[in-house]
């Protein structure tokens, strides 16, 4: 939107225009139209109030309610200067009072948990699943319903869940048409929210994901309609994606090779889905199951089966290791400048003469 | 994170080794609230973000660095690592120093 637009926005449209940003979290967006009506005598309670609940949100309340958002500190005193600029302008407007009762309350406490998933978000999500049973489901009913969750909320979520049912019920042409929508969502949603990632890198994690499921997608229709040139190409592209991490992909491209009778890469595959750990980005059970019974299936050694395995798979973790020796780096530390809990400055000078493990992190 | 405190347990007697955890957290109630639920065994101090990333090149987190007893940074794991046999990963990359410095 240019400036010239903007400029002759009347202030209940930027209110209007603010609210559905924010109902869709299109924060960027909501805080640019809010922050026009608040200009505004005639609506500036409104979006005053407004702005101090997306804050409010922000500072105290986002954590993981997107994958990789987390609480924006900054915002908080930002909340409470705008709930009391609603205040100020309307001081008998009730909703506000009850906003900055809330975010002060929990600037004093001592914990605040993530807003709880909304529930009319979560009717939406559940509707578009119930057709993944319905094999004779209605198509433009189910499409009906993918298009009033993107319209409800503008995360990518509902494109990926909907091209996998599209797929599954052999509608390719519709399903990858979704996925590949749901990257650009995917693009909009990372910008629109930027900074609730707080760094780059974990919204480049975002973007990627978005582009491996996609790109799974669009393998796992060539591979149905046994295209197995592009489900290959599709597949790859996903793995690259994901660096190998994403359990899905990898029994994709187990069945991929299975497909084409290539039992050894089968077998890389499966194993692969089970050295991925059970915690963050790890298979679950179900998949690791399925993954065990296809390597049993197709074990014909004489040794124990569960004995094979264990060897493959600690195979698998010296090939990790050697992996690992490309991450050379060879730089100096440079001076770094840290303090302790209590406030002093440390320097890592004090360390000199020991290997160093030094891990930077963050609570959150 | 938990992980570094089980490979910490191997290396704690051996006074050729630190490990040093550098928070990033704008948040010190947080910060505090994670400590105490860690018990970290080792030494934690605090660092501003930005500052952190353009000095060391990473902007994922977490992010591990490995230097030797010269103060080079040989190894660097960028981002969560999701493969279970990753405490003897780190172990490894610690191995791999100790023994480079003994060469010298």
């Amino acid at each position: 939107m240019t400036s010239a637009l903007v400029a002759q926005t009347p202030p209940k449209d930027a209110l209007a225009r603010g609210r559905k940003a924010w109902d869709q979290r299109l924060a960027q967006t909501a805080i640019a139209q809010l922050e026009i009506a608040a200009k505004d005598p005639a609506t500036a309670a409104e979006a005053h109030e407004l702005l101090g609940r997306v804050y409010t949100f922000k500072g105290w309340q986002q954590d993981n309610v997107m994958p990789g958002w987390h609480d924006e500190p900054a915002y908080r005193p930002k909340a409470i200067a705008e709930l009391k600029a609603s205040l100020a302008a309307d001081p008998s407007r009730a909703s506000a009072q009850e906003a900055l009762k809330t975010a002060e309350a929990f600037a004093a406490a001592p914990r605040v948990d993530p807003a709880a998933p909304r529930p009319e978000i979560r009717a939406l999500d559940q509707r578009i699943q119930s057709f993944a049973s319905e094999p004779k489901a209605d198509a433009d009913a189910f499409m009906a319903a993918v298009q009033e969750r993107i319209d409800a909320q503008a995360d990518p979520a509902p494109y990926f869940a909907a091209a996998q049912i599209l797929i599954e019920h052999g509608q390719y042409d519709r399903g990858v048409g979704l996925a590949r929508r749901g990257v650009e969502a995917a693009d909009r949603f990372v910008e629109q929210n930027l900074s609730a990632y707080q760094m780059s890198g974990k919204a480049e994690g975002s973007r990627a994901r978005a582009r491996t499921q996609a790109a799974d997608l669009e393998g796992q229709a060539a591979l149905l309609q046994k295209d197995y040139t592009k489900a290959a190409a599709k597949l790859e592209e996903a793995e690259r994606l994901s660096r190998g991490l994403d359990f899905n992909n990898q029994l994709h491209l187990a069945q991929l090779a299975e497909a084409q009778n290539a039992a050894e890469r089968a077998r890389a595959h499966y194993l692969n889905v089970l050295t991925l750990s059970g915690g963050f980005g790890g298979a679950p059970q179900p998949a690791r199951d399925r993954a065990k019974q296809a390597l049993q299936a197709g074990y014909d050694g004489s040794e124990p089966f569960d004995a094979w395995l264990e060897k493959q798979l600690a195979t698998k973790g010296e090939e990790r290791k050697s992996a690992a020796l490309k991450s050379l780096v060879d730089k100096k530390l440079p001076a770094l400048k840290l303090t302790t809990l209590d406030g002093r400055p440390f320097d890592t000078k004090s360390l000199q003469g020991k290997v160093l493990l030094l891990n930077f992190f963050a609570s959150w | 994170m938990p992980h570094l405190k089980t490979v910490y347990s191997k290396f704690q007697t051996d006074p050729g080794v630190a490990f040093l955890l550098v928070s990033i957290d704008d948040d010190a109630k947080r910060l505090q609230r994670y400590l105490d639920e860690m018990k970290f065994p080792f030494r934690v101090v605090r660092a501003s973000s930005a500052a952190m990333q353009r000095a060391m090149g990473f902007n994922d987190l977490p992010s591990t660095f490995y230097v030797d007893r010269d103060r080079i940074v040989r190894y660097q794991v960028l981002g969560f690592e999701s493969h279970g046999d990753s405490d003897a990963r780190v172990s490894w990359y610690i191995d791999q120093l100790k023994q480079q410095a003994k060469t010298h």
